[in-house]
Protein backbone atom coordinates (compact mmCIF):
# COMPACT_ATOMS: atom_id res chain seq x y z
CA UNK A 1 0.00 0.00 0.00
CA UNK A 2 2.93 2.48 0.84
CA UNK A 3 4.56 1.54 -2.29
CA UNK A 4 1.28 2.62 -4.62
CA UNK A 5 1.42 5.96 -2.36
CA UNK A 6 4.73 6.09 -3.42
CA UNK A 7 4.60 5.72 -6.96
CA UNK A 8 1.14 8.25 -7.61
CA UNK A 9 2.92 10.71 -5.36
CA UNK A 10 6.17 10.53 -6.86
CA UNK A 11 5.14 10.89 -10.16
CA UNK A 12 2.15 13.52 -9.19
CA UNK A 13 4.47 15.94 -7.51
CA UNK A 14 6.97 15.54 -10.59
CA UNK A 15 4.44 16.36 -13.21
CA UNK A 16 3.33 18.97 -11.07
CA UNK A 17 6.52 20.84 -10.59
CA UNK A 18 7.45 20.08 -14.10
CA UNK A 19 4.39 22.50 -15.09
CA UNK A 20 4.95 25.27 -12.53
CA UNK A 21 8.77 25.61 -13.47
CA UNK A 22 7.72 25.72 -17.14
CA UNK A 23 4.87 28.25 -16.67
CA UNK A 24 6.76 30.55 -14.44
CA UNK A 25 9.74 30.42 -17.19
CA UNK A 26 6.88 31.40 -20.22
CA UNK A 27 5.96 34.21 -17.56
CA UNK A 28 8.94 35.24 -17.03
CA UNK A 29 10.06 35.56 -20.67
CA UNK A 30 6.65 37.88 -21.19
CA UNK A 31 5.48 35.48 -23.87
CA UNK A 32 1.97 35.25 -22.85
CA UNK A 33 0.27 38.58 -21.34
CA UNK A 34 -0.41 38.34 -17.75
CA UNK A 35 -3.37 39.78 -15.71
CA UNK A 36 -1.04 42.39 -13.57
CA UNK A 37 1.37 44.10 -15.58
CA UNK A 38 4.56 43.09 -13.80
CA UNK A 39 5.37 46.53 -13.19
CA UNK A 40 2.19 46.95 -11.13
CA UNK A 41 3.08 44.40 -8.94
CA UNK A 42 5.11 46.46 -6.43
CA UNK A 43 2.38 48.55 -5.77
CA UNK A 44 -0.09 45.66 -5.08
CA UNK A 45 1.41 43.21 -3.35
CA UNK A 46 2.12 44.74 -0.37
CA UNK A 47 -1.53 44.68 0.09
CA UNK A 48 -3.86 42.40 1.95
CA UNK A 49 -5.46 39.82 -0.14
CA UNK A 50 -9.32 41.69 0.10
CA UNK A 51 -7.63 44.77 -0.84
CA UNK A 52 -5.16 43.24 -3.24
CA UNK A 53 -8.01 41.41 -5.15
CA UNK A 54 -10.27 44.77 -5.29
CA UNK A 55 -7.53 46.98 -6.51
CA UNK A 56 -6.49 43.89 -9.57
CA UNK A 57 -9.28 42.18 -10.07
CA UNK A 58 -7.57 39.05 -9.38
CA UNK A 59 -9.64 36.00 -9.93
CA UNK A 60 -11.35 34.02 -6.31
CA UNK A 61 -12.24 30.56 -6.16
CA UNK A 62 -12.05 28.50 -9.39
CA UNK A 63 -12.16 31.97 -11.52
CA UNK A 64 -8.30 31.80 -11.95
CA UNK A 65 -9.20 28.51 -14.41
CA UNK A 66 -10.45 30.84 -17.16
CA UNK A 67 -7.41 32.94 -16.63
CA UNK A 68 -5.24 29.91 -17.02
CA UNK A 69 -3.88 31.72 -20.93
CA UNK A 70 -2.83 34.87 -18.83
CA UNK A 71 1.27 34.50 -18.51
CA UNK A 72 0.69 35.24 -14.31
CA UNK A 73 -2.67 32.83 -13.62
CA UNK A 74 -0.94 30.06 -15.89
CA UNK A 75 1.84 29.16 -12.63
CA UNK A 76 -2.08 28.38 -10.93
CA UNK A 77 -2.19 25.53 -12.84
CA UNK A 78 0.78 23.28 -11.40
CA UNK A 79 0.19 24.33 -7.95
CA UNK A 80 -3.58 23.39 -8.37
CA UNK A 81 -2.05 19.67 -9.49
CA UNK A 82 0.39 20.06 -6.28
CA UNK A 83 -2.60 20.71 -4.05
CA UNK A 84 -4.41 17.51 -5.67
CA UNK A 85 -1.87 14.87 -6.02
CA UNK A 86 -2.72 13.92 -2.32
CA UNK A 87 -6.62 13.16 -3.16
CA UNK A 88 -5.21 11.40 -6.47
CA UNK A 89 -3.09 9.05 -4.07
CA UNK A 90 -5.97 8.42 -0.87
CA UNK A 91 -8.32 8.07 -4.27
CA UNK A 92 -5.95 5.08 -5.27
CA UNK A 93 -5.14 3.15 -1.66
CA UNK A 94 -8.58 3.44 -0.43
CA UNK A 95 -9.68 0.24 -2.70
CA UNK A 96 -6.34 -1.64 -1.63
CA UNK A 97 -7.48 -0.62 2.47
CA UNK A 98 -11.43 -2.07 1.17
CA UNK A 99 -9.71 -4.94 -0.44
CA UNK A 100 -7.56 -5.67 2.71
CA UNK A 101 -10.33 -5.33 4.82
CA UNK A 102 -8.93 -2.84 6.86
CA UNK A 103 -12.55 -1.00 7.56
CA UNK A 104 -11.08 1.78 9.91
CA UNK A 105 -8.54 2.98 8.32
CA UNK A 106 -10.53 2.68 4.86
CA UNK A 107 -13.16 4.68 6.83
CA UNK A 108 -10.68 7.47 8.06
CA UNK A 109 -8.99 7.95 4.38
CA UNK A 110 -12.65 7.79 2.70
CA UNK A 111 -13.75 11.05 5.31
CA UNK A 112 -10.19 12.11 4.22
CA UNK A 113 -11.00 12.32 0.74
CA UNK A 114 -14.48 13.94 1.02
CA UNK A 115 -12.14 17.02 3.33
CA UNK A 116 -10.08 17.55 0.87
CA UNK A 117 -12.69 17.38 -1.88
CA UNK A 118 -14.22 20.28 -0.34
CA UNK A 119 -11.30 22.22 0.72
CA UNK A 120 -11.05 21.61 -2.75
CA UNK A 121 -14.02 22.48 -4.85
CA UNK A 122 -14.07 25.83 -2.38
CA UNK A 123 -17.10 24.43 -0.35
CA UNK A 124 -15.30 23.91 3.04
CA UNK A 125 -14.43 27.90 2.67
CA UNK A 126 -18.10 28.79 1.44
CA UNK A 127 -19.20 26.44 4.55
CA UNK A 128 -16.99 28.13 7.25
CA UNK A 129 -17.50 31.79 5.84
CA UNK A 130 -21.31 31.28 5.59
CA UNK A 131 -20.89 30.55 9.71
CA UNK A 132 -19.48 33.67 10.70
CA UNK B 1 13.57 50.02 1.42
CA UNK B 2 10.64 51.26 -0.48
CA UNK B 3 9.12 48.73 -2.58
CA UNK B 4 7.73 50.99 -4.95
CA UNK B 5 11.24 52.69 -6.08
CA UNK B 6 13.28 49.28 -7.09
CA UNK B 7 12.83 47.85 -10.31
CA UNK B 8 10.01 44.66 -9.91
CA UNK B 9 12.19 42.15 -11.00
CA UNK B 10 14.85 42.62 -8.28
CA UNK B 11 12.12 41.14 -5.69
CA UNK B 12 12.23 37.94 -7.21
CA UNK B 13 15.89 37.75 -7.75
CA UNK B 14 15.89 38.41 -4.01
CA UNK B 15 13.34 35.86 -3.24
CA UNK B 16 15.20 33.43 -5.37
CA UNK B 17 18.32 33.47 -3.54
CA UNK B 18 17.00 34.06 0.25
CA UNK B 19 14.85 30.49 -0.61
CA UNK B 20 17.60 29.16 -2.38
CA UNK B 21 19.47 29.94 1.37
CA UNK B 22 16.48 28.50 3.04
CA UNK B 23 16.23 25.25 1.17
CA UNK B 24 20.06 24.82 2.10
CA UNK B 25 19.94 25.28 5.73
CA UNK B 26 16.62 23.70 6.44
CA UNK B 27 18.02 20.51 5.20
CA UNK B 28 21.21 20.66 7.34
CA UNK B 29 19.21 22.25 10.45
CA UNK B 30 16.72 19.42 9.92
CA UNK B 31 13.83 21.62 9.93
CA UNK B 32 11.12 22.04 7.11
CA UNK B 33 11.79 25.36 4.97
CA UNK B 34 8.26 27.24 5.77
CA UNK B 35 8.97 27.48 9.29
CA UNK B 36 11.99 29.89 8.09
CA UNK B 37 10.38 31.19 5.22
CA UNK B 38 7.24 32.93 6.89
CA UNK B 39 9.12 34.79 9.20
CA UNK B 40 11.71 36.19 7.00
CA UNK B 41 10.07 36.71 4.07
CA UNK B 42 7.28 37.96 5.96
CA UNK B 43 9.70 40.51 8.26
CA UNK B 44 12.04 42.02 5.44
CA UNK B 45 10.29 41.63 2.15
CA UNK B 46 7.42 43.73 0.75
CA UNK B 47 5.08 41.11 0.23
CA UNK B 48 1.84 41.05 2.48
CA UNK B 49 1.93 38.54 5.21
CA UNK B 50 -1.35 37.04 3.45
CA UNK B 51 0.30 36.10 0.30
CA UNK B 52 3.43 35.05 2.57
CA UNK B 53 1.74 32.89 4.28
CA UNK B 54 0.09 30.91 0.77
CA UNK B 55 3.75 30.58 -0.19
CA UNK B 56 5.16 29.19 2.75
CA UNK B 57 2.27 26.34 2.85
CA UNK B 58 3.20 25.72 -0.95
CA UNK B 59 6.57 25.60 0.14
CA UNK B 60 6.39 23.05 3.28
CA UNK B 61 3.84 21.15 0.82
CA UNK B 62 6.63 21.11 -2.21
CA UNK B 63 9.24 19.61 0.11
CA UNK B 64 6.94 17.40 1.77
CA UNK B 65 5.65 15.73 -1.43
CA UNK B 66 9.06 15.27 -2.25
CA UNK B 67 10.00 13.93 0.26
CA UNK B 68 7.01 11.44 0.32
CA UNK B 69 7.89 8.83 -2.54
CA UNK B 70 11.54 7.77 -1.10
CA UNK B 71 9.85 7.86 2.72
CA UNK B 72 7.38 5.26 2.06
CA UNK B 73 9.42 3.29 -0.18
CA UNK B 74 12.24 2.89 3.22
CA UNK B 75 9.44 1.84 5.02
CA UNK B 76 9.78 5.29 7.17
CA UNK B 77 5.73 6.60 6.55
CA UNK B 78 3.33 4.15 8.26
CA UNK B 79 -0.40 4.80 6.61
CA UNK B 80 -1.73 3.16 9.81
CA UNK B 81 -0.07 5.77 11.82
CA UNK B 82 -0.44 8.37 9.25
CA UNK B 83 -4.23 8.41 8.32
CA UNK B 84 -6.12 9.43 11.21
CA UNK B 85 -3.51 12.52 12.70
CA UNK B 86 -3.75 13.41 9.16
CA UNK B 87 -7.16 13.57 9.72
CA UNK B 88 -7.65 15.59 12.57
CA UNK B 89 -4.99 18.33 11.02
CA UNK B 90 -6.37 18.60 7.88
CA UNK B 91 -9.67 19.05 8.98
CA UNK B 92 -8.27 21.95 11.60
CA UNK B 93 -6.15 23.47 8.96
CA UNK B 94 -8.97 24.63 7.22
CA UNK B 95 -10.07 26.54 9.71
CA UNK B 96 -6.89 28.10 10.90
CA UNK B 97 -6.35 28.93 7.22
CA UNK B 98 -9.77 31.10 7.12
CA UNK B 99 -8.86 32.22 11.08
CA UNK B 100 -5.67 33.65 9.51
CA UNK B 101 -7.04 35.09 6.72
CA UNK B 102 -9.72 37.00 9.03
CA UNK B 103 -7.23 38.41 11.34
CA UNK B 104 -6.09 42.11 11.29
CA UNK B 105 -2.48 41.71 9.93
CA UNK B 106 -1.00 43.41 13.47
CA UNK B 107 -2.41 40.92 15.50
CA UNK B 108 -1.41 37.92 13.58
CA UNK B 109 2.57 39.35 12.93
CA UNK B 110 2.17 39.00 16.83
CA UNK B 111 1.15 35.38 16.95
CA UNK B 112 2.84 34.73 14.15
CA UNK B 113 6.12 36.21 16.09
CA UNK B 114 5.00 34.63 19.43
CA UNK B 115 4.64 30.78 18.12
CA UNK B 116 7.92 31.45 16.07
CA UNK B 117 9.38 32.47 19.58
CA UNK B 118 8.01 29.26 20.91
CA UNK B 119 9.46 27.10 18.27
CA UNK B 120 12.74 28.22 18.86
CA UNK B 121 12.07 27.10 22.86
CA UNK B 122 11.10 23.81 21.59
CA UNK B 123 14.33 23.40 19.29
CA UNK B 124 16.35 24.87 21.66
CA UNK B 125 15.42 22.94 24.70
CA UNK B 126 13.02 19.79 23.38
CA UNK B 127 14.81 16.55 23.13
CA UNK B 128 13.13 13.22 21.11
CA UNK B 129 13.90 9.80 22.57
CA UNK B 130 13.31 6.48 21.67
CA UNK B 131 11.98 4.20 24.27
CA UNK B 132 10.60 0.65 24.86
CA UNK B 133 7.19 0.22 22.85
CA UNK B 134 4.63 1.58 25.06
CA UNK B 135 1.31 -0.50 25.60
CA UNK B 136 -1.24 0.73 22.95
CA UNK B 137 -4.22 2.01 24.06
CA UNK B 138 -7.98 1.29 23.18
CA UNK B 139 -8.27 3.83 19.89
CA UNK B 140 -4.72 2.80 19.20
CA UNK B 141 -5.74 -0.67 18.91
CA UNK B 142 -8.54 -0.46 17.05
CA UNK B 143 -7.05 2.05 14.46
CA UNK B 144 -4.07 -0.61 14.24
CA UNK B 145 -1.74 1.81 14.60
CA UNK B 146 1.16 -0.51 15.34
CA UNK B 147 3.41 -2.23 13.07
CA UNK B 148 6.91 -3.24 12.22
CA UNK B 149 9.89 -0.95 10.17
CA UNK B 150 13.49 -1.87 9.35
CA UNK B 151 15.59 0.14 10.67
CA UNK B 152 19.20 -0.23 8.20
CA UNK B 153 21.00 1.76 10.66
CA UNK B 154 21.17 -1.05 13.37
CA UNK B 155 19.85 -4.02 10.77
CA UNK B 156 16.69 -5.19 12.34
CA UNK B 157 12.67 -4.73 12.42
CA UNK B 158 11.85 -2.61 14.91
CA UNK B 159 7.77 -3.21 16.18
CA UNK B 160 6.05 -0.41 17.00
CA UNK B 161 2.79 0.82 18.53
CA UNK B 162 2.03 4.39 19.99
CA UNK B 163 -0.04 5.45 23.04
CA UNK B 164 -2.13 8.35 24.08
CA UNK B 165 -3.91 8.41 20.93
CA UNK B 166 -6.95 10.45 21.87
CA UNK B 167 -4.12 13.04 23.42
CA UNK B 168 -2.26 12.89 19.90
CA UNK B 169 -5.34 13.61 17.87
CA UNK B 170 -5.94 16.64 19.86
CA UNK B 171 -2.49 17.80 19.32
CA UNK B 172 -2.57 17.20 15.44
CA UNK B 173 -5.90 19.28 15.96
CA UNK B 174 -3.87 22.16 17.90
CA UNK B 175 -0.89 21.83 14.76
CA UNK B 176 -3.42 22.10 11.99
CA UNK B 177 -4.53 25.19 13.07
CA UNK B 178 -0.93 26.44 13.23
CA UNK B 179 -0.17 25.62 9.91
CA UNK B 180 -3.45 27.02 8.37
CA UNK B 181 -3.04 30.47 10.47
CA UNK B 182 0.39 31.03 9.72
CA UNK B 183 1.63 28.72 6.69
CA UNK B 184 4.24 27.47 8.45
CA UNK B 185 4.61 23.55 7.68
CA UNK B 186 4.76 21.58 11.05
CA UNK B 187 7.52 19.56 11.03
CA UNK B 188 8.72 21.00 14.35
CA UNK B 189 5.66 20.27 16.33
CA UNK B 190 4.98 16.50 14.08
CA UNK B 191 7.53 14.86 15.33
CA UNK B 192 7.91 15.32 19.49
CA UNK B 193 3.99 14.70 19.19
CA UNK B 194 4.38 11.35 17.33
CA UNK B 195 7.60 10.43 19.47
CA UNK B 196 7.45 12.30 23.01
CA UNK B 197 3.52 12.32 23.12
CA UNK B 198 3.09 9.06 21.64
CA UNK B 199 5.53 6.93 21.74
CA UNK B 200 6.15 6.56 17.85
CA UNK B 201 9.87 5.53 17.54
CA UNK B 202 12.07 8.64 16.50
CA UNK B 203 12.96 7.36 12.99
CA UNK B 204 9.13 6.68 12.41
CA UNK B 205 7.95 9.98 13.75
CA UNK B 206 10.65 11.76 11.28
CA UNK B 207 9.25 9.97 8.11
CA UNK B 208 5.79 10.30 8.99
CA UNK B 209 5.76 14.00 10.11
CA UNK B 210 7.17 14.48 6.33
CA UNK B 211 3.49 12.90 4.81
CA UNK B 212 1.77 14.14 7.59
CA UNK B 213 2.95 17.70 6.18
CA UNK B 214 1.54 16.61 2.54
CA UNK B 215 -1.99 16.42 4.46
CA UNK B 216 -2.41 18.86 6.21
CA UNK B 217 -0.90 21.40 4.24
CA UNK B 218 -2.89 20.68 0.92
CA UNK B 219 -6.41 21.23 3.15
CA UNK B 220 -4.95 24.44 3.87
CA UNK B 221 -3.51 25.55 0.36
CA UNK B 222 -6.69 25.16 -1.06
CA UNK B 223 -8.38 27.83 1.00
CA UNK B 224 -5.51 30.61 0.13
CA UNK B 225 -5.56 29.57 -3.41
CA UNK B 226 -9.39 30.40 -3.51
CA UNK B 227 -9.20 33.53 -1.39
CA UNK B 228 -6.35 34.87 -4.04
CA UNK B 229 -3.63 34.79 -1.63
CA UNK B 230 -1.75 33.11 -3.74
CA UNK B 231 0.56 35.28 -5.74
CA UNK B 232 2.90 33.61 -8.69
CA UNK B 233 5.43 35.79 -8.13
CA UNK B 234 6.52 35.04 -4.60
CA UNK B 235 5.19 31.38 -5.41
CA UNK B 236 7.16 29.80 -8.05
CA UNK B 237 10.80 31.29 -7.41
CA UNK B 238 10.22 30.35 -3.51
CA UNK B 239 9.35 26.86 -4.58
CA UNK B 240 12.37 26.43 -7.69
CA UNK B 241 14.48 28.23 -4.80
CA UNK B 242 13.92 26.41 -2.13
CA UNK B 243 13.65 22.69 -4.02
CA UNK B 244 17.36 23.76 -5.79
CA UNK B 245 18.72 24.86 -2.30
CA UNK B 246 17.91 21.53 -0.81
CA UNK B 247 19.13 19.75 -3.11
CA UNK B 248 22.47 21.32 -2.56
CA UNK B 249 21.80 21.21 1.24
CA UNK B 250 21.68 17.24 1.19
CA UNK B 251 25.39 17.04 -0.49
CA UNK B 252 26.74 19.34 1.95
CA UNK B 253 24.98 17.42 5.09
CA UNK B 254 27.91 14.95 5.39
CA UNK B 255 30.55 17.60 5.68
CA UNK B 256 28.72 20.73 7.32
CA UNK B 257 29.01 20.80 11.12
CA UNK B 258 25.21 20.02 11.90
CA UNK B 259 25.71 21.72 15.07
CA UNK B 260 26.68 24.80 14.31
CA UNK B 261 23.96 25.25 11.49
CA UNK B 262 21.29 24.36 13.85
CA UNK B 263 22.37 26.93 15.95
CA UNK B 264 22.38 29.76 13.14
CA UNK B 265 19.14 28.63 12.44
CA UNK B 266 17.79 28.95 15.62
CA UNK B 267 19.54 32.48 15.56
CA UNK B 268 17.62 33.37 12.63
CA UNK B 269 14.44 32.38 13.96
CA UNK B 270 14.79 34.49 17.33
CA UNK B 271 15.80 37.30 14.91
CA UNK B 272 12.96 36.71 12.42
CA UNK B 273 10.54 35.99 15.23
CA UNK B 274 11.26 38.73 17.50
CA UNK B 275 11.17 40.99 14.12
CA UNK B 276 7.55 39.65 13.80
CA UNK B 277 6.31 40.33 17.15
CA UNK B 278 7.31 44.26 17.47
CA UNK B 279 6.28 44.93 13.95
CA UNK B 280 3.18 43.67 15.30
CA UNK B 281 3.62 45.76 17.73
CA UNK B 282 4.37 48.83 16.27
CA UNK B 283 7.40 48.84 17.24
CA UNK B 284 9.53 47.61 14.30
CA UNK B 285 8.23 48.59 11.22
Amino acid sequence: MELTYARWLSWGSRIALAVLAVTFFLYMLGLYQPLIPLERLPQVWSLSVDEFVAATGAPTGWRWLGLAGSGDYANLIGVAMLALVTVLCYLRVLPLLVRSGERALALVAAVQIVVLVAAASGLASALLAGGH
Amino acid sequence: MDGVTIAWWVWPLALFAVSFAIGAVAVLAGVGGGVLFVPIVGGFFPFHLDFVRGAGLLLALCGALSAGPALLRHGLVSLRLALPLALAGSVTSIGGAMLGLALPTDVLQVALGATILGIVALMGFGRSQDAAPPKPDGLAAALGMHGVYHDAAIGRDVQWCVHRTPAGLLAFGGIGILAGMFGLGAGWANVPVLNLLMGAPLKLSVGTSGFLLSVIDTSAAWIYLHRGAVLPMLVAPSIIGVMLGAKVGVRLLRMAPARIVRRVVLVLLLIAGLRALLKGLGLWN
